[in-house]
Parts: structure tokens; C-alpha cells; sequence
């Protein structure tokens, strides 16, 4: 936490209440940061190399304790198998049912990737959600977007897969009428609110965040703003709490819903 | 993922009373997310469908009022659609439960 109030108090510039300036609230421009090393018209910045150690991060750990499994599990083989079983007892099986299995090598990498990505946000040094600037969600959608379309059109053939999105036993003109909505929210609408649930929630948490970080800064005088100040602090340790959970929940439902989305796609909803 | 398969079968809690259950909130958990979102998803879809459909139209005849028109119709439409498609089946579901209250 005291990482995180330094950076608050560089934001705000020490400014102060009473001290003639106003408060430096956070904005778009938190979001940006300055390239850490430029290749031609490509700039490497905190948010790309977030998502670049959260990469090895997932793979080491789970290479590491499933490089050479044991029959009695040593604790990172345990911590392992305890997060795979979790994916499939607690989303892949549901969804799925025994076919999940086969699904869960994705399911575990995009929960994990997804979880610790969200988890840089409390993170003191990085303390940045890569999940909130939107063009680290969207390449994620794409993956799960192209593999239930090739698993719906393979399972259930180009037409039987359009033909299966629509209710049976309703008037023609129905159908008619259900056209644009259902063809809307299958190709658009389900992946766009995929990434942007994800992105937006944790692009809100950030942002909630540093505005009772950098208002505890600001409020922190010999003035009756030391009391507001106070309470400001105690609403950084409960957003930094709730956005523990909700690190979890948004990574929970992503999986989720990408293993529902397949299930959808292997077999005909009605 | 050997290993995985082997705990599972032989855990401790493989054979846990309340297994089925627990097996059967996380299935109703995972659908009713799925559901949630589906009737979110709809009741955007239809809006902005339709609301497409009166502002092409709208833009044809020189009608701009067609534009909102069209999104309260397709707001009406996914509206109806949700209560028809999930309303159903949640009556569905409870006949086949022999619930007969």
C-alpha cells in the first residue's frame, strides 16, 4: 500500500487542500503511460509489459508444477491441481459437462491470465489493470469468439447453426420479425459485451482507486480536511478489498461465459 | 494432466456427500449467468437493430423520428422475445420437476 500512495502523491503533485490549487483528479491521462523502449513506430509501454510477465507468471507456475507430476503432489503440484480442478468443477463441468475436459487447457489459461492480469492493480510498483485499456480484452474475445463460430459451424453446419439460434414452434412472421435482433446479438453484441464487461470493470476499479488515493493526499493537512482525509484512506482499503473480488469475479465470468458460449456452439440451444 | 485426473479419482472428496449438489449449483450458477447476459444482450440487440432499420429508413423518407421509434419497437420486440423464450422455460422446467403448486 505504501507503493501506492507514493505513486498517488506523485500524481497529485503535492498539492494540498488549502495550499490554492484544486484537486488533481485521475483521468484518461492515468491510462497512458511513457514508452519504456521504442522500436520503430512500436512503443513497449507498463501496460504491454504487464501483460508480458503475467504471461510467464502463468506459464512458469503451472510448468513448474506439472513438469514432473507426482503421484503424491508435492505444494506447487497441490496449488496446481487445485486450480485446475477448481476451472473444471467450478466452469468448465458446468458448462460443458465431461466434454469440458477437453476445453480446459484454454479455460485455466484465460481464467489465470485474466486473474493475475487483474491482480497488477493491487499490485504495489505495477499497480495498473493491462484489462483496462481495451485492446488487451479484445485479442482475448477474438480467440473465444473464433472458436465458438468454428465449433459451431463444424458441430452443427453452416445452416443448422443459424437454424438452431431461432425457437421452434412460432408463427413465420416471428422469425421475421427476430431476424436483425437474434443475428445482432449473436455476431455483435455477445462478444462486444464479452470484452467490454471486462475491460470496463476494470478500467472503473483503477480509477476508483486512485481517487481515494490521490484524494488522501490531497485531503492530509493540519486542517479539517485531515478528517476526510481519514475516512478517504479507509475507502482505499475497501475498494483495494472489493476489488480483490472483483479481480476474481470478472475473470470467473469471462471463463464462464466462453465455456457456455462453447457449449452452445456443440450443441443446439432452445 | 495426468495427475489432475488421478487426484480426481482418487481424492478424498470424490465420494463426498453433497458432491451432486454442489455439481448442480455451479451448473444453475453457470446458466443463469449465461441467461443474465443473454436477456442483456437482447434487449440491446433489439434496440439497436431496430433502431437502425427506423434510422435507414427514417434517412430515406427524411423522417427523423423514425430513429427513436425504431428502438422503442425493437426495445418491445427483445422485451416480448425474453418473456416468451425464458418465461417459457421456466415453466417447462418446472412441470418437468412435477412441481404442482
Amino acid at each position: 500500500m505504501t507503493g501506492d500512495v507514493a505513486v498517488a502523491a506523485a500524481g497529485s503533485g503535492g498539492c494540498h487542500l488549502f495550499s490554492g490549487c484544486g484537486f488533481p483528479a485521475p483521468g484518461l491521462q492515468d491510462f497512458n503511460f511513457k514508452p519504456i523502449f521504442t522500436i520503430g513506430a512500436f512503443h513497449f509501454t507498463k501496460p504491454e509489459l504487464i501483460a508480458v510477465l503475467c504471461v510467464i507468471i502463468v506459464v512458469a507456475v503451472f510448468w513448474a508444477a506439472f513438469v514432473s507430476p507426482k503421484i503424491v503432489p508435492g505444494k506447487l503440484q497441490s496449488l496446481g491441481e487445485l486450480g485446475v480442478l477448481a476451472v473444471r468443477d467450478q466452469i468448465a463441468r458446468p458448462a460443458l459437462g465431461r466434454r469440458g475436459d477437453k476445453y480446459l487447457p484454454l479455460l485455466v489459461s484465460l481464467f489465470f491470465y485474466i486473474f493475475i492480469m487483474n491482480l497488477m492493480e493491487l499490485i504495489p510498483f505495477f499497480q495498473f489493470p493491462s484489462m483496462s485499456r481495451i485492446g488487451f480484452v479484445w485479442p482475448l474475445v477474438a480467440v473465444v469468439y473464433v472458436l465458438y463460430l468454428y465449433l459451431g459451424f463444424k458441430n452443427q453446419g453452416a445452416w443448422g447453426y443459424i437454424a438452431n439460434m431461432w425457437p421452434r414452434g412460432v408463427p413465420w412472421p416471428v422469425y421475421i420479425i427476430l431476424i436483425p435482433v437474434e443475428l445482432l446479438r449473436f455476431f455483435i453484441i455477445q462478444p462486444f459485451t464479452l470484452g467490454v464487461r471486462l475491460f470496463a470493470n476494470m478500467f472503473a476499479g483503477h480509477l476508483l482507486l486512485s481517487i481515494f488515493m490521490i484524494a488522501t493526499w490531497y485531503l492530509a493537512s493540519f486542517t479539517i480536511g485531515l478528517l476526510f482525509a481519514v475516512g478517504s484512506a479507509a475507502m482505499v482499503f475497501f475498494v483495494f478489498g472489493l476489488e480483490l473480488l472483483v479481480d476474481l469475479l470478472q475473470a470467473f465470468i469471462f471463463t464462464t461465459l466462453t465455456a457456455v458460449y462453447i457449449a452452445s456452439s456443440l450443441e443446439a440451444q432452445h | 494432466m495426468a495427475t489432475v485426473s488421478t487426484r480426481d479419482q482418487q481424492g478424498p472428496g470424490r465420494d463426498k456427500p453433497g458432491r451432486g449438489e454442489r455439481d448442480v449449483d455451479a451448473a444453475s450458477r453457470a446458466l443463469g449467468l449465461s441467461t443474465g447476459w443473454n436477456v442483456f444482450s437482447y434487449l440491446i440487440a433489439g434496440m439497436l437493430a431496430y433502431g437502425l432499420i427506423g434510422w435507414l429508413i427514417g434517412r430515406a423518407v427524411h423522417v427523423s423520428l423514425l430513429f427513436p421509434v425504431g428502438m422503442i419497437v425493437g426495445l418491445a420486440i427483445s422485451v416480448g422475445y425474453v418473456i416468451y423464450r425464458y418465461g417459457r422455460a421456466e415453466q417447462v422446467s418446472e412441470t418437468e420437476r412435477g412441481d404442482d403448486r
